[in-house]
């Protein structure tokens, strides 16, 4: 009977989780510094785009933040999941492997060389997210990227990026160095507003072929060894898996900077509530992830209402309490 | 089945088999038997393929192991491993589902009617189908390793490779999980390779026994009558052994000698020379027994001079690889003055240790008991001189004393028969 319960409750909990994002999207659209009745939102959403200025606030700039901010969460759950299983490590997250130095590196180069264009920041960041990575598979290659391979090359070619990175800031002009450092913080203002569907269509093709790639990723859990046992390529399947995570992550750090704690937790969570079979696992975290951010930016947008709260700062203070008290909960089967 | 030609392999500097060569024929029950270290689980993986080979070349049904495909591998052979590191709190279903993997027919197909049916199927047949929904991270040792087995079972491989994989089970499911194995062996016609340290099991089920001695070479392949000899066992692990047949089955029984007589020499002042590591067994028995022991003369850098000088063991020592100098000699002769007994380990005798057999001698002369430790002819490298010298020993009143049980046992004899005055 209770089992029954559970189920039931399972289910509810599924459903709900489906349906999470539309809720953080409106929570969203009428939070900021214009405040917005319920009543009101639901009239601008249906009389669809117009000239009246909540109009224009809620169409041009809430929900493209909102969806934008959902994008880079699904992304960074997303890749922290997948990392997380190739490495077979609970502390993997989406920055493990350099991406965030080289990413950091790359717009912080470009911010200190004097661009201030926001086509070229988030490309330079692009670049230099993939560049790290090229690097880190590159050193792990040789031992047929092994997880301890790929995990201290990732942490050497982050320190290395850090302390070419701290050497540009303190070379930089002090103009320079604040807008970079406003970078580093995680930044969910977007530069272009057509890179939103451009993002979105990157996430999808990546999410379906992780997707696909959901038993392999099971396998990999049980060790190299064991998977290969069971019929995996373990190499290849890496590669691929390694791959897609990173570009995932180097797309929402080019669209947002650094936003940490989304990629490390969220997947925890996701695995201590519905298991850690992957099939389920990655469409959860990414919704999940998604709604979260969108949470979050919303609260560090009217919290201090016109002034803005790094999102960093409010995903950490509320993911980490909540993490805290699953753990108590539920133990250490992370 | 499969055929293994010439293989060699090595570990970046130790190296584990010279020159392995035998087969495995279909159909039947083949248990790995060796010390620890001596490269069975290595020997599995490179049967698997698991590990790359080095030279030397291994056939399944005449195709080479490195050109058969992972999922195509993974449908003619399973795995049991040893143990499984466990990260992710996966139900037990869910991870005897991932032994079907290699059936699968394409990235879109998630569990077959088929697939279900078996994994089922080989939750009762471990007896696991109690602890379906647990976590495996909550699992004893026990039912993980029922588990591991669940996981092969569904591969559905006509061969079943176990790395010691009943060796956390309790007696009743590692019979039953026996008789499972020999089941799925009789009737199903399934090839199952196992490494076991449950010798009589082995020689009640397997068909044939591989015996690895400790530097990954063959010392027996053959039926278990053939190999599991008194001779091939004790040459392998080292220890006194006697084996007997089962009373039930006839199968042949392996009984380890086990001396449960415990020594303590504490009064007794005991002088060892050894070297070359024939002393380094007998300074650590005589260590427990809290007798006093001194050593020498030792070359330095010499395994004997290493443990002595762990055990706070005081010894004469030589510089490395030279013959003994008669300082040496002489520093040597004046701690063996100070034991109550000479005992001589069974080294290896060359012209650079023969002054040491002088030394007993002159000190069986003064009436110092002398012990000759396991000596044997095929140790003299001196052309006969050493022998000599030991055969002369003898006839002066030394005994050769086959090992170090029995040394202990006339240690205390002579304790208590000559020091306990002392006391």
């Amino acid at each position: 009977m209770n089992k029954v319960i559970a189920n039931k409750l399972r289910t509810l909990g599924q459903i709900s989780l489906l349906l999470s994002p539309l809720l953080a999207i409106s929570i969203s659209l009428s939070a900021g510094s214009l405040e917005l009745s319920c009543n009101r939102l639901i009239e601008i959403l249906l009389n669809g785009v117009g000239t009246e200025i909540d109009t224009i606030i809620v169409w041009q700039i809430r929900l493209p933040r909102a969806l934008l901010a959902g994008l880079v969460g699904a992304a960074l759950s997303l890749s922290g999941v997948t990392f997380q299983a190739v490495l077979r490590n609970p502390l993997a997250d989406p920055y493990l492997l350099g991406v965030s130095g080289g990413a950091a590196l790359g717009a912080v180069a470009a911010i200190t060389c004097g661009f201030q264009s926001p086509v070229i920041i988030p490309l330079a960041a692009f670049i230099g997210a993939l560049g790290a990575l090229l690097v880190v598979y590159l050193v792990a290659q040789a031992h047929a990227c092994s997880s301890h391979t790929l995990i201290l090359s990732g942490v050497m070619v982050g320190s290395l990026a850090a302390a070419l990175l701290l050497f540009l800031l303190w070379q930089a002009p002090a103009d320079a160095t604040r807008q970079a450092i406003f970078w580093l913080a995680g930044n969910l203002s977007l530069a272009n507003p057509d890179w939103l569907g451009w993002g979105w269509l990157w996430f999808i093709i990546a999410f379906t072929l992780l997707w696909s790639q959901s038993l392999n990723l099971d396998l990999l859990t049980q060790g190299e060894e064991t998977a290969a046992d069971l019929g995996l390529e373990v190499g290849k399947t890496r590669l691929i898996l390694f791959t897609l995570a990173g570009a995932l992550t180097a797309c929402a750090v080019a669209l947002s900077g650094l936003i940490g704690f989304v990629g490390l937790v969220i997947p925890h969570i996701c695995r201590l509530l519905w298991g850690p079979s992957h099939r389920l696992l990655l469409p959860f975290s990414a919704l999940l992830g998604s709604s979260f951010l969108i949470i979050a930016d919303a609260i560090a947008r009217s919290l201090y209402a016109p002034a803005e709260i790094p999102v960093g700062v409010v995903t950490a203070l509320l993911g980490a309490p909540f993490f805290l008290f699953l753990l108590r909960r539920k133990g250490g089967g992370i | 089945m499969i055929q293994v030609n010439n293989l060699a392999f090595a570990f970046s500097t130790t190296q584990i088999f010279n020159n392995l060569n035998f087969k495995i024929n279909r159909g039947e029950i083949l248990s790995i038997v060796g010390p620890n270290g001596c490269g069975k689980s290595t020997l599995l993986r490179l049967l698997r393929g698991s590990l790359k080979l080095q030279s030397g070349e291994i056939l399944w049904q005449s195709t080479p192991v490195q050109q058969i495909a992972a999922a195509e591998m993974a449908r003619n052979v399973a795995v049991v491993p040893q143990s499984s590191t466990i990260y992710f709190p996966y139900k037990v279903r869910e991870l005897v589902a991932m032994g079907r993997y290699p059936h699968r027919k394409n990235i879109l197909t998630f569990q077959t009617k088929e697939d279900l049916q078996e994994i089922e199927k080989a939750l009762v047949m471990t007896d696991i189908l109690a602890l379906a929904d647990r976590q495996i991270t909550q699992l004893s040792g026990g039912e993980l390793q029922r588990v591991l087995l669940a996981r092969a079972l569904v591969q559905n491989s006509s061969v079943l490779f176990l790395d010691e994989a009943t060796n956390h089970l309790d007696i009743d499911h590692r019979l039953e999980l026996t008789e499972l194995l020999v089941r799925l062996n009789r009737e199903q016609g399934a090839t199952i390779v196992q490494i076991s340290h449950d010798l009589d099991l082995a020689a009640a089920i397997s068909t044939r026994i591989l015996l690895l001695d400790q530097y990954g070479d063959i010392v027996a392949i053959g039926s278990p009558e053939q190999t599991m000899t008194t001779a091939n066992l004790e040459k392998i692990f080292r220890v006194e052994m006697k084996v007997g047949n089962n009373p039930v089955t006839g199968t042949p029984q392996v009984v380890p000698l086990i001396n449960a007589s415990t020594h303590n020499l504490s009064n007794l002042k005991v002088h060892v020379i050894c070297g070359g590591g024939s002393g380094r067994t007998l300074m650590r028995r005589l260590h427990l027994a809290k007798t006093q022991v001194t050593a020498g003369p030792l070359n330095c850098g010499d395994t004997d001079e290493a443990v002595a000088q762990v055990l706070n063991i005081d010894i004469t020592q030589e510089v490395p690889h030279s013959s003994f100098s008669p300082q040496t000699i002489s520093a040597t002769a004046e701690l063996i003055a100070q034991a109550d007994v000479l005992v001589v380990a069974n080294q290896w005798w060359g012209n650079g240790n023969l002054p040491c057999l002088d030394l007993a001698e002159k000190f069986l002369h003064q009436g110092t008991p002398v012990f000759l430790l396991a000596q044997e002819t095929k140790h003299d490298f001196t052309n006969g001189t050493a022998w000599n010298k030991i055969q002369q020993l003898q006839v002066l009143g030394a005994q050769n004393i086959p090992n170090g049980d029995h040394l202990l046992d006339e240690l205390s004899t002579y304790q208590r028969q000559h020091l306990t005055n002392k006391i």
